[in-house]
């Protein structure tokens, strides 16, 4: 075996590791919700690989541990972590793989505050003892967002305002539009809705994506009915709603803060590569 | 012409966008946060070299541009223009030299030249990375001039390209060039 191979192979296993340890220290429990199952997170712009369960019945790979957690958080298991493998059709790039490794993560009763110094602790496993900023979409888009070549928001943010993202310190994008919240919750900022999701980036890599976790099951359901329409207007196949995951929203979410870091990015930079694996 | 998917593009393809052919030098699958993927293209125009920057949304098609490339060798020049022939078909061409350009120094007879084709004309010749040219004139290298720290002196080329070359090299020498900067590389032993 190559050394190459042997130290990426080591460093790896180190790092899931320390990522184990880090939620060991910090009370966090590890769970192990299922991969494949006949509900998967519903989300526009994510593809799914879909699994023949038996001859007439399909199921999917999950693009994120999110629906299966998020059924435990409401059986009141508190604060917990799931690190491991999710899918996601058709990504291929320097800084995307259609198979990658996700660390999800919950607290209840968090703070955007107290929630942010969690996270920052732990990219700080793999980034070193970077400084961070904290700026809102709007002051990114204004800041960094010239780009002649297209009108559209979304790639503006994708070719001009990415790049130049965490440049020397982590930072931490926060406030961003409502009608890219997910499953985040939103609140008005002087007179205009955001959501409470928050970004981190690093050397103008996306790493994780966070939410104060929405908790209403009536706009949760909204939500997945809108994202099945978008699809269908894109050509795309809508999807089951699993209404398991209602069911526990109505039995009732506890007001929690939760994250997905990308584990191959986070180690992709802390080995200095350019590229994932 | 056939068309490509975005998920196909790779560097070094012949795209044709606008009505206008280009080499792909650079493309990156981009999907930030929640919102729609997108492929990020940088395009190389075949003829004015000019570097654009292009997005694609996942899914979306491109058409391959009628580029064809052929190796011929070169026979002689001609007025203004250069007559090449193919080594297998005997098939004969003259380029203008207009599409030879700053490449003018480098065309030498009977040597093989890459030309790159679009719609059926010729819209690029590029020389091979080296090539073995004659001093045909230079002036002798003076005792001393190292000591001054000049260790290069201008000299022409039986091709007709001015190079920099070392002041130990005399006329008549056989030498190998780069193309690409127009630098000496090393003296050729015959």
């Amino acid at each position: 075996m190559s050394l190459g191979l042997k130290n990426n192979l080591l460093q790896r296993a180190q790092a899931l590791k320390e990522v184990r340890a880090f939620f060991e220290e910090h009370d966090v429990l590890e769970v192990d919700t299922p991969l494949l199952s006949k509900y998967a997170p519903i989300d526009t712009h994510i593809d799914l690989f879909s699994v023949d369960l038996s001859e007439n019945e399909t199921g999917y790979l999950h693009s994120s541990p999110e629906y299966g957690m998020k059924k435990l958080l409401a059986e009141g298991v508190g604060d917990i972590y799931q690190l491991g493998h999710v899918f996601r059709k058709g990504e291929w790039g320097r800084l995307h793989r259609p198979e990658f490794t996700m660390i999800e993560w919950y607290r209840l009763g968090a703070t955007f505050e107290s929630f942010l110094e969690e996270n920052l602790k732990l990219l700080r496993l793999f980034l070193g003892n970077q400084p961070h900023e904290v700026l809102s979409y709007r002051e990114a888009m204004e800041k960094y967002g010239d780009y002649p070549e297209s009108a559209d928001p979304h790639i503006i943010w994708g070719c001009a305002v990415e790049p130049m993202l965490g440049q020397g310190k982590i930072s931490v994008v926060i406030d961003y539009p409502a009608k890219e919240a997910a499953l985040a919750q939103t609140r008005w900022v002087n007179g205009v809705e955001v959501a409470e999701r928050f970004e981190f980036y690093f050397k103008g890599i996306e790493l994780g994506n966070g939410y104060h976790e929405l908790t209403d099951p009536i706009e949760q359901k909204r939500r997945l009915f809108q994202s099945n329409e978008e699809r269908r207007a894109l050509g795309k196949k809508a999807l089951p709603i699993d209404s398991e995951l209602i069911r526990a929203l109505e039995r009732g979410l506890p007001n929690c803060y939760g994250i997905a870091l990308g584990f191959d990015r986070l180690l992709m930079l802390k080995l200095n590569r350019n590229s994932l694996f | 012409m056939p068309q490509v998917s975005t998920n196909e593009l790779k560097t070094g393809m012949k795209v044709e966008v606008d009505g206008e052919p280009y080499t792909i030098v650079g493309v990156e699958f981009v999907k930030p946060g929640k919102g729609q993927a997108f492929t990020r293209t940088k395009l190389k125009h075949l003829m004015s070299k000019r570097v654009v920057e292009r997005t694609y949304k996942s899914g979306e098609k491109l058409e391959l541009a009628d580029v064809e490339e052929s190796q011929m060798r070169m026979l002689y020049k001609e007025g203004d223009g250069i007559v090449f022939m193919h080594d297998t078909t005997y098939e004969q061409m003259t380029v203008p030299m207009s599409i030879i350009d700053d490449n003018e120094p480098y065309m030498m007879d009977d040597v093989v030249y890459d030309l790159v084709f679009y719609k059926g004309e010729v819209i690029d010749v590029s020389p091979p990375t080296f090539l073995n040219m004659t001093i045909v004139e230079t002036a002798p290298g003076v005792r001393g001039d190292t000591a001054s720290g000049r260790v290069l002196k201008p000299a022409k080329t039986d091709s007709g390209a001015t190079i920099q070359i070392p002041i130990f090299i005399e006329e008549g020498e056989l030498v190998k060039v780069d193309t690409r900067t127009g630098e000496y590389v090393s003296r050729v032993k015959e």
